[in-house]
């Protein structure tokens, strides 16, 4: 076959597929979904391993219990790790601290950054708390030091000092440190380092299969209409726009 | 509806007894291997074959010659014309329902102009050109490292290979592409516009060249596990960064609970996640929407008969659904039935209380003669009599958590059907995250057929067993 040929093969194939999607009906449709096979088990590990994660110790506890699934990780564990995490969560930065060493020192003395914010938010703290003094000295003893070995960190701790030159905190540039979502921000960071020192995935399973299902979705768009679920408050199937 | 078999009437509630009972016989290993040969499963792709060895039926006439272990290829020594290459493809095509395959090459000899290649061919190629020279083929090659594939010359460029160099060829079902490799590094790619099956293919074009073939019987030089699981976080990148409703996963965690009936679960999630910071949108405060009313339906009730089936209390199962549901037991040639006779067969066995299973059995077992499927898992409980051991045969799936827990999900699912504002069946039998994940592979599936069968398929195992950051 000539180049020409196989060139102009090419362009009609294109223009075909472009222009005529597969059409399945919903009954086609159910019938594939039926075909599939979800084990009860999976399912339950799937819920185990979400409950574990996001630190629902005693929903854990008792799923193990009502569904007979294994915990992936030591649920006693679990207890340590959403103690730090509420530590931070509610203003008590020492205390987490002093918590995530008595669980593993390794994890801050290996991770600088991790270390870093846990004293950053120390400082937000105190001056939330108005401890003018306290802070500098805080600042200049601790964070300094660590400031002059790295530039991000420099900024962060200049960015958090500035707080103390506002008068209303609340309105100025940097307020979004005093912010609850700084807590937050913090305390998910300690909540995945500790699971990641615990060989465990920080974040669950179940949110990257929701995330498949959209881009899949997505993707089978382009060369078929069938039923969709968007709704996943109902998982129901649409019916296809034909 | 004009038909009028018996069929079609049945019930809705049977419809449910049904779907249950069909997946206990897919549980049933016996029942199972008896019908691998007959049913397509949905993960056919782990059975798909993988080239062994070269082809030697349909060789290049006298240009090559293929060793006696089909591993190994030579150039003959006989002074041959110029023109004619000696072209070996393996003896299958390259499996495609998969995310990546692969095969490497060793050059022994270089022969006198070292115009070896390695590639990828369909079974149309003629057998006495060098692949990539052609339309629907791609090779690299030894002499000049140029990656062709049948677009003119030099798409992309590669390093050269000689005497001593391992080289591998690749095929990429993700990105579409075939990618090929010298002494473990990937050395360039190029788009895969090649449609239906290609067979990996070596070729020689000069006197002396000899090379040997790795299909996988040997450790590759490339570390083929790396590159997929780097391939697998590309993709899942992509992936993770599609958004999805706030809280979503919550919802579905505690639609599981419910649907379920797993009580003391939900009420603790609940009391856990009002005082998650932040707030969990999905958890009601006085859980009273009309949603959560239909969720929530009989979930005492459920969680009650859940408790007594799980701990092989089948008598007062039955008693307690004849005073709460007498509706589920009414028919007493039913499926659901069946099933809680047949727990109650397995229970007493448990218990080793062979005698009294037995006069159990004969006494209700008979009359379930019309239903279908039903011959085989009596066969099925049957079978545990057999047995000094009876846990570690081939029927011991009978005696696990899991058969009890089957059993209670589908009296679950009666109980739930028994709601009058229940209207989809559906959803009386499969939870919402099941009816996601079905839809997730589903589409998975389908998306791989109307790409020519090229790819993965969605695996939820292999997402659980999975340990990636």
């Amino acid at each position: 076959m000539s180049l020409f040929g196989i060139v102009i093969r090419q362009l009609v194939g294109n223009q075909a597929m472009a222009t005529s999607k597969k059409v399945i009906t919903r009954a086609d449709w159910e019938k594939k979904l039926n075909d599939v096979k979800v084990k009860k088990e999976d399912m339950n590990k799937l819920v185990m391993n979400f409950l574990v994660t996001e630190g629902f110790v005693e929903a854990a506890e008792k799923f193990r219990f009502e569904s007979g699934t294994e915990p992936d990780i030591d649920l006693a564990t679990i207890t340590d790790r959403m103690e730090v995490k509420k530590a931070v969560q509610s203003g008590n930065v020492e205390d987490a601290i002093e918590k995530v060493n008595d669980l593993n020192p390794e994890i801050l003395d290996t991770n600088p950054q991790l270390f870093f914010h846990l004293q950053q938010q120390r400082l937000i703290e105190l001056i939330r708390n108005g401890k003018v003094e306290e802070a500098l000295e805080f600042a200049q003893e601790e964070l300094a030091p660590r400031g002059e070995e790295n530039q991000g960190f420099l900024e962060e701790l200049e960015r958090t000092v500035a707080l103390l030159a506002f008068e209303d905190v609340t309105n100025c540039p940097v307020g979004e440190l005093l912010d609850i979502s700084q807590r937050l921000k913090t305390a998910s960071e300690v909540n995945a380092a500790i699971l990641t020192s615990q060989s465990h995935e920080k974040d669950p399973k179940l949110p990257s299969l929701l995330k498949m299902l959209i881009w899949v979705q997505n993707q089978l768009d382009e060369k078929a209409t069938y039923p969709r679920i968007t709704d996943f408050s109902t998982a129901a199937l649409e019916d296809p726009a034909t | 509806m004009s038909e009028t078999s018996s069929q079609s009437q049945s019930p809705p509630e049977d419809s449910i007894g049904r779907y249950f009972l069909d997946i206990w016989s897919q549980n049933s290993k016996t029942l199972s291997l008896r019908a691998s040969s007959g049913t397509e499963s949905a993960f056919e792709e782990e059975r798909e074959e993988s080239p062994t060895a070269l082809d030697t039926v349909k060789s290049s006439g006298g240009f090559s010659v293929v060793g006696a272990d089909k591993l190994s290829l030579t150039y003959p020594n006989d002074q041959l014309h110029g023109h004619d290459v000696g072209v070996v493809q393996a003896n299958c095509p390259a499996p495609s329902k998969r995310l990546v395959y692969y095969f490497e090459i060793s050059v022994k000899h270089a022969g006198v102009k070292g115009q070896i290649a390695i590639g990828f061919t369909t079974s149309a190629f003629r057998l006495r050109r060098q692949p990539g020279w052609e339309a629907n083929s791609c090779g690299y090659h030894g002499d000049d490292g140029r990656l062709d594939r049948g677009h003119g010359k030099g798409d992309v460029c590669g390093p050269p290979y000689t005497a001593g160099d391992t080289v591998g060829g690749g095929i990429n079902y993700a990105t579409e592409e075939f990618f090929f490799t010298k002494n473990g590094v990937v050395i360039g790619s190029v788009y895969k516009d090649v449609k239906g099956p290609v067979y990996p293919t070596v070729a020689v074009h000069s006197q002396n060249e000899e090379v040997s073939v790795n299909f996988g019987q040997d450790p590759f030089v490339f570390d083929l596990k790396a590159y997929e699981a780097e391939q697998r976080t590309k993709q899942q990148i992509k992936i993770e960064n599609t958004s999805i409703p706030q809280d979503a996963s919550y919802g579905i965690v505690r639609s599981y609970l419910q649907h379920y009936g797993y009580e003391e679960t939900l009420k603790l999630f609940d009391i856990d996640g009002r005082n998650t910071m932040p707030p969990i949108s999905v958890i009601p405060e006085n859980g009273d929407s009309e949603e959560d009313s239909i969720s929530m339906y009989a979930l005492k009730q459920r969680n009650t008969v859940r408790r007594l089936i799980k701990s092989g209390n089948i008598d007062e199962t039955f008693s307690t659904l004849q005073k709460w549901y007498p509706q589920i037991v009414q028919d007493h040639t039913s499926a659901i039935c069946f099933m809680l006779h047949c727990q109650k067969f397995i229970e007493l066995i448990r218990g080793g209380k062979l005698e009294e299973a037995i006069v159990y059995g004969r006494g209700e077992f008979d009359k379930f003669k019309d239903l279908s499927g039903f011959d085989d898992l009596v066969k099925d409980c049957a079978a545990l009599l057999a047995y000094e051991d009876p846990s570690r045969s081939s029927v011991g799936y009978l005696l696990s958590e899991s058969q009890r827990e089957l059993v209670a999900d589908a009296v679950n699912a009666m109980i739930l059907s028994t709601n009058p504002k229940m209207t989809d069946v559906t959803s009386c039998k499969q939870s919402r995250l099941e009816r996601l994940i079905r839809q997730v592979t589903a589409c998975f599936l389908e998306k791989r057929s109307l790409n020519g069968d090229q790819g993965e398929a969605f695996q939820l195992s292999q997402i659980l067993n999975s340990a990636t950051k």
